[in-house]
């Protein structure tokens, strides 16, 4: 029933040419699967947690260590005690998360009054940001409230999330908003 | 949750209401269906019938809205039929505690009450009515028979009396037979031995009567012993892979991190903070665990500012800010300042508020009110891009927006903590894509440069812009107050990278000096092994100290993989990352134990007293098992005779005991049934008070609302389907999930349908008081029309996972759109389960 | 040895990861769908979606139902599709697995012929013939992994093993929800390596939920007649 090898090598490498013109980055070809080896074989295996609800499922995340050293594969993992290997359609489909063309890879500013967005690089972004902050702050922060209580604050800059940062994260920013005098720090628990 | 994911295996009989765990929580399914395999029940409670109800054994349908209802009379149904579990009751709740004269009940009103002058409050309570009676140590008066009639017991009996299943079947539209098989089958748990739980989410925080709605199962939790056990528990099940850390590290405004309290200005000193929120009991049997206060703010003090934070300055405590004692600055305060133009400068950072938060076209309109936006994410997103959404005119729009884009979770380090308190440690699979950054790089480098702005005005002597612009400034030296922004340890890189190691670290605390405590040097510059051990002086740091073990000198207990279950092998794992507090897998554990230390359960058993006795006395202290609440002897000796040393149970609480009653909340101490603020009856059932007298309810030209009101005659809530998140941010520009579920969409029973003439599969338009949303049909026997009182009631249901931006075609929004600006009193959460609307073809 | 599924939908709470997973291992790309009035999507199998679950509101004995029905290639023991297709180059069975093979091969077959054959109406063609199908993700098997969607389910409803393994498992099963569900019973256990069990008449959950009779007859006017009766067929006609 098998092929033999010649046919063999015919059926994969037309199915290698379908994959190379593509361009989708999918093989729509049905292939010799019990062939062939497994996509992930050589990738790096790293874990992690799935980033939508709160459950904690763990995950392995296989990145290719060739190429442009992208996710190729990523699955729930065997050895997580909640999950074990479990996943449901979000937690299945984070490859499509991380490796989607749709994704912002670069800082991008929108001008008063303006109809687009523009690239601008991360030093003048982060520049032109610490310099609203500083403006905002210092022209609206109150030493005292009306009843002459000190209360070393601005209350004219907000801050919402994030329940998506790590917990490092988390209390990195806390930190900030709040040398900064925020009293308006809220996030996704909120609602 | 006071319990975790695993352990709904363990439980004798699984209560899903406020969530649709099966559709929203798929996971936590492997345990339910666990659970039933050993014969637990499944019951379903939900306006339609889920994905968890197509699994339950029982189903019932209610009313949105109309929990507590529901639930009171679970609560009279434990009472009246001798139900409830008479040792735990009365040992471990506070259903003894005799109730001061002043507290009373009527027309729907607690005594205290004041109705409120300017909103958004609609009024409040004076709690200082609803206190306990107190002995001449200051220790509440009990009656542990429970038969005083001013008794917790005796009040709540008479509370809940009204609760029939004839008024609840009328409030809720669920029939009474229904009503009936639900308070007996979870009735059931109060054996001893037996446990019951409760799994919910958003469909009970999301009420003007949310925190009370919870509280009305706390309740049944405490009279059936639930409470502490395998199996039990009250469980929230949070929706955000880290939404517990990020509340646990308080991105909220009335927290500080830890569950420390925000600062108010009235607390003028650290003294005055510290003694405001440092409880004292002197009951010998309370371990009154908040008494510690001082040593979790003072080393929070110690990791903000370091070695800036002295005994002298008060550890820094004036550079932290305050907020006004009556003010509320919360999310649905900030859009509502901000959209009558009080906040000049934004950040979204990793939210998407245009979407997600309640009345979102308020939202969006005080999104043009500002000067500037900053927003970082994965995706661009209907928040930074509201400046061309619909209907509006970018030439009209002044905000300046920066929109910086984040690396996703798998291309970053650092850890999340679950909705059972598991601290989870990921790794970097790639690097991030394009030039996105991880946040934490983000907030450091934005940090650094604001710092150096503030460094540069300090050596120049003085704000010089503000100078040269002649711009008025209340303190201009070195720009406004800078000593926060200057202090503050900000030395979280690694060869000039943030390191999140560095910051766990910091988050567990270090020795700042060589300390000795019980006769073991710590030495300076080590990691503090557990947050028994933090001090009030200003020689330990924790950021946050219900983390402080977390990362020791033993490693980064996070991380941790091993797969070995606990001696009682009921699924704790506790070598498996990590859990707060002390890595306890179940909260109230040591109320799974009787006064003796023996478990209710002796197979399920989670704690137990293991230590030596002589002559009928424990004479060593030991506990196997989980790590036990406080750790303290039990409360008596195996010979029945009390010990001095023994401790009650619920140790976070001041008096030690399970609060059935709850003087603490503003809503009363006491759940009762309240209409929600738009509501399809003229009439509640209960009482003579429509609404909650202290909802919050907003009310600008943005915030109309329209209860029973022909015009939207329809309940509407809103929910989440398993193929998207939230607003839908990261799973809306994914083909796999939107082939899934591509459209909004609202569902409706075929008797809907056919009063509107509407098809299956066709579009129609939602409308409430605030806006209307376009969405495909879904006609299904899973919405049945309501009886409620002599009429009939339709619901419907929409997801608020649509937006403008994605799909491309624009076509699908936000159901947020149509959710009112009414919130909980307690929490000010968004009432976007129960609203009303119309529906009409298009 | 060969290999089977054990699908309990009893215990399918229609999350659907299987369906995800499935794409997600095999690359496979969405479809451009709408809501049309129901969860399920897309509304049927095709060239690029081999798993698909199956969403059916049922009443049945005065009470609601939402059933879910993971469907998929049932790896027949002797499948028709290859036994017509008589080209081991474009349809095979893989001995090790028991898994039915479809390669690009199947673009030289009679596309409409193999797909009427199938009694549970599973194979899909694109537009130049190809057929594509559930492949039992024989790459992972090989390498000692289970199939994507069966690592994937949270509940137990995915089971994937050695045959015997799971033909006990499924009886075992049978029994225990025979006390909650009387009339629940086995698909076609003895013809496939895709065993279904189900608590309810089959024909609520899926049309094809057991081998379509009037699909077995138009398959056998054609030219299934000149085979010898295989086993779903078989056993179906024996009814």
């Amino acid at each position: 029933m098998d092929l033999n090898r010649r046919e063999f090598i015919q059926v994969t490498s037309a199915t290698a040419a379908g994959l190379a013109v593509s361009g989708l980055g999918f093989d729509l070809m049905p292939v010799k699967a019990h062939a062939q080896m497994l996509k992930t074989k050589y990738a790096k295996e790293t874990t992690t947690i799935c980033c939508y609800c709160a459950v904690g499922c763990g995950a392995i995340v296989h990145t290719s260590q060739r190429g442009d050293g992208r996710v190729i594969n990523i699955e729930g993992d065997p050895d997580h005690v909640i999950n074990r290997g479990a996943l449901c359609p979000k937690g299945a489909s984070i490859k499509q998360l991380v490796e989607n063309e749709n994704r912002l890879t670069r800082p991008m500013y929108r001008a008063p009054y303006s109809d687009k967005w523009q690239a601008v690089s991360w030093d003048w972004a982060l520049e032109n940001i610490a310099k609203k902050v500083k403006e905002t702050r210092d022209a609206t922060f109150e030493i005292k409230n009306s009843k002459g209580q000190v209360v070393n604050r601005t209350t004219a800059i907000a801050s919402v999330g994030s329940a998506a940062m790590d917990n490092e994260e988390c209390w990195t920013y806390q930190a900030m908003l709040r040398s900064l005098g925020l009293v308006y720090v809220e996030h996704q628990a909120r609602i | 949750m006071t319990n975790h994911w695993i352990d709904l295996k363990n439980s004798d009989c699984i209560l899903i209401m406020g969530s649709n765990a099966a559709e929203n929580h798929p996971i936590s399914f492997k345990y339910v269906t666990e659970a039933m395999r050993n014969g637990a029940k499944l019951i379903s409670v939900d306006p339609r019938f889920t994905k968890t109800s197509s699994k339950a054994d029982i189903y019932a349908a209610l009313r949105s809205g109309t929990d507590i209802a529901f639930l009171g009379g679970m609560i009279k149904y434990i009472l009246d039929n001798n139900l409830y579990n008479k040792e735990y009751t009365a040992e471990y709740t506070n259903a003894s505690f005799i109730v001061g004269k002043d507290f009373e009940f009527k027309d729907g009103f607690f005594s205290g009450y004041t109705k409120g002058k300017e909103g958004p409050s609609m009024g409040s309570y004076d709690k200082s009515k609803w206190t306990f009676e107190v002995d001449d140590k200051g220790l509440p008066k009990m009656d542990k028979t429970l038969e005083n009639p001013r008794s917790v017991f005796q009040l709540m009996k008479k509370h809940y009396d009204r609760y029939t299943p004839e008024i609840v079947s009328t409030i809720t539209g669920t029939s009474q037979e229904d009503l009936l098989t639900v308070y007996k089958t979870y009735a059931e748990t109060g054996a001893t031995g037996k446990a019951g739980t409760i799994m919910y989410a958003m469909g009970w925080t999301q009420h003007t009567v949310g925190t009370q709605m919870i509280r009305t199962m706390c309740i049944i939790q405490l009279l059936l012993g639930n409470m502490g056990v395998a199996g039990g528990g009250v469980n929230a099940l949070r929706g955000e892979s880290n939404v517990q850390g990020s509340t646990d590290h308080a991105l909220l405004w009335h927290l500080l991190p830890g569950y420390l309290k925000g600062i108010k200005a009235s607390q003028d000193t650290l003294t005055a903070y510290n003694t405001k929120w440092t409880p004292k009991s002197s009951d010998p049997l309370s371990i009154n665990w908040w008494q510690n206060y001082p040593k979790y703010s003072v080393s929070l003090l110690k990791s903000l500012f370091g070695d800036k934070a002295t005994k002298e300055n008060d550890f820094g405590f004036s550079w932290l800010p305050k907020a006004d004692d009556t003010g509320s600055y919360s999310w649905f305060d900030i859009f509502d300042a901000m959209f009558k133009e009080k906040i000049k400068g934004f950040f979204a950072w990793g939210q998407n508020p245009a979407c997600s938060g309640s009345n979102a076209g308020k939202t969006r309109k005080a999104l043009e009110k500002l000067d500037w936006m900053v927003n970082v994410n994965l995706f661009d997103n209907e928040t930074g891009s509201f400046w061309h959404g619909p209907g509006v005119d970018p030439s009209k729009v002044k905000t300046e927006v920066f929109m910086l884009p984040a690396a996703a979770s798998v291309e970053k380090e650092g850890s999340i903590i679950n909705s059972g308190r598991w601290m989870q440690w990921r790794y970097q699979g790639p690097k991030p894509m394009g030039d996105s950054r991880p946040d934490g790089d983000i907030i450091l480098e934005l940090f650094n440069k604001i710092k150096e702005l503030y460094h540069k005005d300090a050596a120049n002597g003085g704000n010089e812009k503000a100078g040269k612009k002649g711009k008025k400034n209340k303190a201009n030296k070195g720009g406004a107050f800078p000593e926060p922004i200057l202090n503050l340890k900000w030395d979280y890189t690694t060869n000039g990278v943030y390191d999140p190691h560095k910051v766990a670290k910091e988050v567990n605390g270090y020795f700042l000096e060589d300390v000795t405590i019980k006769d073991k040097q710590y030495k300076k510059g080590t990691l503090v092994p557990n947050f028994t051990m933090l001090q009030d002086n200003g020689s330990t740091s924790s950021g946050c100290w219900v983390y402080c073990a977390s990362y020791t000198e033993d490693g980064n207990m996070s991380a941790r993989k091993d797969t070995t279950d606990a001696p009682n092998n009921i699924g704790l794992y506790p070598k498996f990352a990590w859990a707060w507090p002390l890595n306890r897998r179940i909260l109230y554990n040591r109320a799974s134990v009787n006064a003796k230390g023996e478990p209710w359960n002796k197979d399920r058993w989670v704690v137990k007293f293991a230590g030596e006795q002589k002559d009928g006395k424990w004479t060593t202290n030991k506990w196997d098992g989980d790590v036990p609440d406080g750790g303290a002897f039990p409360l008596e000796n195996p010979d029945g005779t009390k010990r001095e040393d023994g401790k009650n149970p619920f140790i976070m609480q001041k008096d030690g005991y399970g609060q059935i009653y709850g003087p603490g909340l503003a809503d009363g101490p006491f759940p009762e049934h309240y209409e929600p603020l738009e509501c399809p009856v003229e009439k509640n059932y209960l009482s003579p008070q429509m609404t909650n007298p202290t909802a919050v309810v907003y009310s600008t030209s943005e915030d109309a609302h329209a209860t029973c009101d022909p015009r939207f005659p329809f309940v509407g809530t809103t929910y989440r389907v398993c193929e998207h998140w939230q607003t839908g941010l990261m799973t809306r520009p994914q083909e796999w999930l939107m082939e899934l579920q591509p459209q909004m969409f609202v569902e409706m029973s075929e008797e809907l349908a056919a009063l509107r003439g509407i098809k299956n599969g066709e579009r129609v338009k939602v409308s409430s008081a605030r806006a209307s949303v376009e969405c495909t049909a879904v006609v299904t026997k899973r919405f049945k029309p309501f009886k409620i009182g002599n009429g009939i009631v339709h619901q419907v249901g929409v997801p608020w996972h649509y937006g403008w931006r994605w799909p491309s075609s624009g076509a699908e929004e936000s159901a947020n759109l149509l959710t009112p600006s009414a919130g909980d009193p307690n929490t000010r959460i968004p009432e976007t389960k129960a609203f009303m609307v119309n529906v009409t073809k298009i | 040895m060969e290999k089977s599924f054990f699908i309990d939908t009893t215990i399918c709470t229609g999350c659907r990861g299987c369906q995800v997973a499935c794409k997600q291992w095999h690359d496979l790309p969405a479809e451009s769908t709408k809501n049309l009035g129901t969860f399920q999507n897309p509304p049927d199998l095709s060239f690029m979606t081999y798993k698909l679950v199956i969403m059916k509101e049922e009443v049945i004995e005065n009470k609601l139902n939402w059933l879910f029905f993971p469907d998929q290639c049932r790896h027949c023991i002797e499948a028709p599709c290859l036994q017509i297709a008589e080209n081991p180059n474009a349809i095979y069975k893989d001995a090790s697995t028991g898994a039915i093979l479809y390669t690009a091969k199947t673009k030289e077959l009679d596309a409409d012929a193999i797909i009427e054959s199938c009694p549970y109406n599973i194979p899909r063609k694109r537009e130049d013939g190809t057929l594509a199908k559930c492949d039992m993700c024989n790459d992972r098997v090989h390498n000692g992994l289970k199939p994507a969607c069966v690592q994937t389910c949270p509940t137990g409803t995915m089971n994937f093993g050695a045959r015997q393994e799971m033909l006990d498992m499924a009886n075992k099963r049978l029994a225990e929800v025979k006390a909650k569900f009387p009339n629940a019973l086995l698909l076609n256990p003895e013809d496939l390596n895709v065993i279904y069990l189900v608590a309810h008449d089959p024909k609520l959950y899926h049309e094809y939920a057991v081998a379509s009779r009037s699909k077995v007859e138009r398959g056998i006017s054609r030219k299934v007649a000149l085979r010898k009766m295989m086993g779903p067929f078989a056993s179906l006609l024996r009814a």
